[in-house]
């Protein structure tokens, strides 16, 4: 089976917004995630990781190098790549259910069809009961469950993510990485999560990317071969297995953090 | 004191509900300011010589508006000057809303409409009747034209700022899912500018409202500024003041029962701004 999503000898470079100096940000970056693979990119704040996603999701053009899923050349947004944003970007003038659904509906399923779907995605990320509510009435944690089964339920050939996570509390962050866990597992989903969050990587990847800070190369491929069903933090906290690939990253992320802070 | 059987204390605790909903709403003090205007309006009227020249007191007004009612005036001049005001502003808002998202949509356009647009925001619309009048005569179509003319602008800049401040990840996130431009148009772009297009509506409106009345006075035959201006004319100023107070009661009634509540329904509901 050939890979879902390759990326091969990407390479980038833009003006900055306010000088006007030109950016490095990716350079030569080739990777692969196969079908049902979990894969994480991690590494340092500024490192060219939200470039490289907004690249996979078409929403920034490149010139330079190949990214293709399921063998097409990415050429612009489409609903081949779902596309989970740090900003959960739920509509407040849509429902629950008509958010998680919004996709389907793009697509021209027909309303019946549509609900039926929209309800399996609503039970799997545990929000029933919820259906009929707007966005303001959510927590963080449970917009970014609707903001994720939209994603899943219009079935792209892979998920894209951008640091899901980061703008909910530790608590429901532990939460909703178990969650993801579970989710991704009980849908098989091919997933590139994108996160600065070394542990959050080293918990649900199968497969971390950890890149070099500004250019962007990949310095590492790290394979992490913990069951899925296994990946629980109160059990994988103890386990050495777990606690050696999380070091691994660690030491490799640390490595390209300046010691003077974010730059 | 004798208790009271829960027969008796039903009705009394629905009365106590809605005398606070009427004294929470401010209920109280503007029944408190109206009066008081009134007895104020009606001392004035008492001391000042020819009152009926001058400043008729409120029970004239009102007689003088029984009278036009009687007659089938008054309903048949608020019909003529509703019916301008709705026109007018349904289509400054089928222009103004278009417009203003085609604005708020393309950098292009709205660098070269925009110095246009303020440049004649500044022509009101009475300086602009003058020349309408030359072109069209004392006609129906030039009183539509101003109207028209004064609630475009506040529409068209509302909703251009709407679109604007709609955040750029929704557009993003749609285009994900593989929405077409009429889609991202339809589904983020209309409902995201709502608040700036409910408060471009209401300004719109209320601009268009002031111009009817202008423009009544100076074009057009009957409605209520055609009213005013001609009971000033004939010395009725009972029927000036009368044409005064509607207008302004009319404006209160048009804003509580069809301005606010379309803004309840929808961008309430959402949370988009919170009352």
């Amino acid at each position: 089976m050939p890979p879902k999503l390759v990326v091969q000898g990407l390479s980038h470079h833009y003006p900055d917004e306010y000088t006007g100096e030109d950016v490095h940000a990716l350079d030569n970056v080739s990777l692969d995630v196969d079908e049902g693979v979990f894969a994480a990119v991690v590494g340092p704040s500024g490192c060219g990781k939200t470039t490289l996603l907004n690249i996979l999701a078409g929403l920034l053009p490149y010139s330079v190098g190949h990214v293709k899923v399921d063998g097409i050349d990415v050429t612009g947004p489409g609903p081949d790549r779902g596309v989970v944003f740090q900003e959960h970007a739920i509509l407040p003038w849509r429902t629950v259910a008509r958010n998680i659904g919004h996709g389907l509906e793009i697509q021209g399923m027909a309303s019946e069809e549509r609900k039926k779907k929209v309800q399996e995605f609503v039970e799997l990320v545990n929000l029933t009961g919820f259906e009929d509510r707007y966005p303001h009435e959510l927590s963080g944690g449970m917009k970014q469950r609707v903001a994720l089964a939209r994603t899943l339920c219009a079935d792209p050939v892979i998920m894209l993510m951008d640091e899901p996570f980061a703008a909910v509390d530790a608590q429901t962050r532990i939460t909703l990485q178990e969650e993801l866990n579970r989710i991704t597992m009980a849908t098989k989903k091919t997933t590139l999560l994108i996160t600065h969050n070394v542990d959050e990587a080293a918990f649900l990847g199968d497969k971390c990317f950890v890149f070099t800070r500004r250019p962007g190369k990949l310095k590492a491929t790290i394979l992490i071969d913990i069951p899925r069903d296994r990946r629980v933090w109160k059990d994988l906290l103890h386990d050495p297995q777990f606690i050696e690939k999380r070091d691994e990253i660690l030491t490799l992320v640390r490595e390209e953090v300046s010691p003077h802070g974010d730059d | 004191m004798a208790t009271t059987s829960p027969s008796v204390e039903r009705p009394r605790v629905v009365r106590s509900a809605r005398w606070r909903r009427f004294t929470k709403g401010g209920g109280v003090e503007l029944l408190i300011m109206v009066l008081g205007i009134l007895a104020f309006w009606s001392f004035l009227s008492s001391v000042i010589p020819n009152p009926s020249r001058y400043l008729p007191a409120p029970l004239t007004v009102l007689f003088s508006s029984s009278d036009m009612l009687w007659k089938g005036l008054l309903p048949n001049y608020l019909g003529q000057t509703l019916f301008r005001l709705v026109l007018g502003s349904v289509l400054g808002l089928a222009i103004g809303i278009p417009f203003g998202i085609l604005l708020g949509l393309n950098r292009t356009v709205s660098d070269i409409f925009y110095p246009i647009l303020n440049f004649f925001q500044s022509i009101s619309g009475i300086a602009i009747l003058p020349i309408i009048v030359v072109w069209w005569g004392n006609s129906e179509k030039t009183v539509f034209t101003v109207i028209l003319y004064t609630a475009m602008f506040p529409i068209t800049f509302n909703v251009l700022a709407g679109v604007r401040s709609i955040p750029r990840i929704y557009v993003n996130m749609l285009r994900s899912l593989g929405a077409s431009r009429l889609q991202v148009v339809r589904d983020v772009i209309l409902p995201g500018a709502m608040p700036y297009i409910a408060t471009g509506a209401r300004l719109g409106i209320a601009f268009a409202w002031r111009a009817v009345i202008a423009g009544e006075m100076l074009v057009g035959k009957r409605g209520l500024g055609w009213m005013i201006f001609t009971a000033q004319d004939t010395d009725h100023t009972d029927e000036v003041i009368l044409g005064m107070v509607m207008i302004g009661v009319i404006w209160i009634l048009i804003d509580r029962f069809a301005l606010r509540p379309i803004e309840a329904d929808t961008i309430q509901r959402w949370g988009l701004v919170q009352r």
